[in-house]
């Protein structure tokens, strides 16, 4: 081994330990662990609700508004226009694979980044 | 050792080419706990290869080599082969363009010739894929073709002592 291969080795691991730093913080700042409900009016995505703030939110869905309320780290529907009411009814939801569907009005929540339901059967833990 | 007799050199080449396939089959049944890493064993017959014969002849054997194992694995134009294959053409052309220069030892092109098999798989990797994030993987790659290229280096310069070769006496 001569003193060009010594180099070629430093430079290699140098610039290895360097990329994968580079990339490490790349994907840190490009990726986020925030916790966002998505909502959804015909699979076009309407409106980003940050999950910590407690706040009230209103879309338009196809029969009328949809009044969407976070609280403590839940969303639910809160009112809407539709024969059934079956998305408020079904009351607030805090867990990824469990999103909100209001059909006769278009619109689906769905949680990002959030925790799963441990109780729902297709969850791998 | 010099052989003039052509039938000799193919022979001796054809040798190279079948130990190179066997090298290039067994290796994915060797324990390497890092997902991806490879010693890349069949690397040392392409270096006793441009050592023994020249650069022609390296290209040959190496690419030879990935055509004829994925042929016999049955993945032919599948993407472990064109991974291979990228890995090897631009790993065997950095290698060629090192020797030329005269300056790295046996070592060192095979550490070099890792590291370039490792851009050259993430590379094809990043096109199948049609996915920058498959770059995340160089780091590691890149790293590894130091222990794993002093290994190989290490093992073609016993190979190549043992076959009483120096530079200047060729096939």
């Amino acid at each position: 081994m001569n003193k060009y291969d010594k180099a070629l080795m430093i430079f290699i691991v140098v610039t290895s330990v360097f990329m994968y730093g580079t990339l490490e913080w790349f994907v840190r700042s490009t990726t986020s662990d925030q916790v966002v409900a998505v909502v959804y009016y015909e699979d076009r995505e309407v409106l980003r609700i940050d999950m910590k703030e407690d706040r009230n939110y209103v879309v338009d869905g196809a029969l009328g508004d949809v009044f969407i309320e976070v609280a403590g780290g839940r969303i639910r529907v809160e009112k809407e226009t539709s024969p059934y009411h079956l998305c408020s009814i079904q009351g607030w939801v805090q867990y990824a694979n469990i999103p909100i569907v209001c059909l006769p009005n278009k619109i689906v929540i769905i949680i990002q980044n959030g925790t799963l339901n441990p109780d729902d059967p297709d969850v791998i833990s | 050792m010099k052989h003039r007799s052509s039938a000799r050199r193919l022979t001796l080449m054809t040798m190279l080419l079948a130990m190179s396939i066997l090298l290039h089959m067994v290796e994915p049944a060797l324990p390497i706990p890092v997902p991806g890493v490879k010693l890349g064993l069949a690397n040392i017959v392409g270096l006793i290869t441009l050592f023994l014969f020249g650069v022609k002849e390296m290209i040959t054997v190496n690419v030879m080599r990935v055509v004829m194992a994925s042929l016999l694995r049955g993945i032919l134009f599948g993407t472990g082969f064109w991974l291979s294959l990228s890995g090897v053409l631009l790993s065997t052309l950095v290698t060629i363009l090192l020797y030329k220069q005269n300056k790295l030892s046996k070592i060192g092109l095979s550490v070099a010739s890792g590291a370039f098999h490792g851009i050259g798989q993430i590379g094809a990797l990043i096109l199948i894929n049609n996915t920058v994030m498959m770059i995340y993987w160089l780091p590691m790659l890149w790293f590894s073709s130091v222990p794993t290229g002093y290994v190989t280096g290490t093992l073609s310069v016993q190979v190549l002592k043992r076959l009483k070769v120096t530079e200047r006496n060729r096939v």
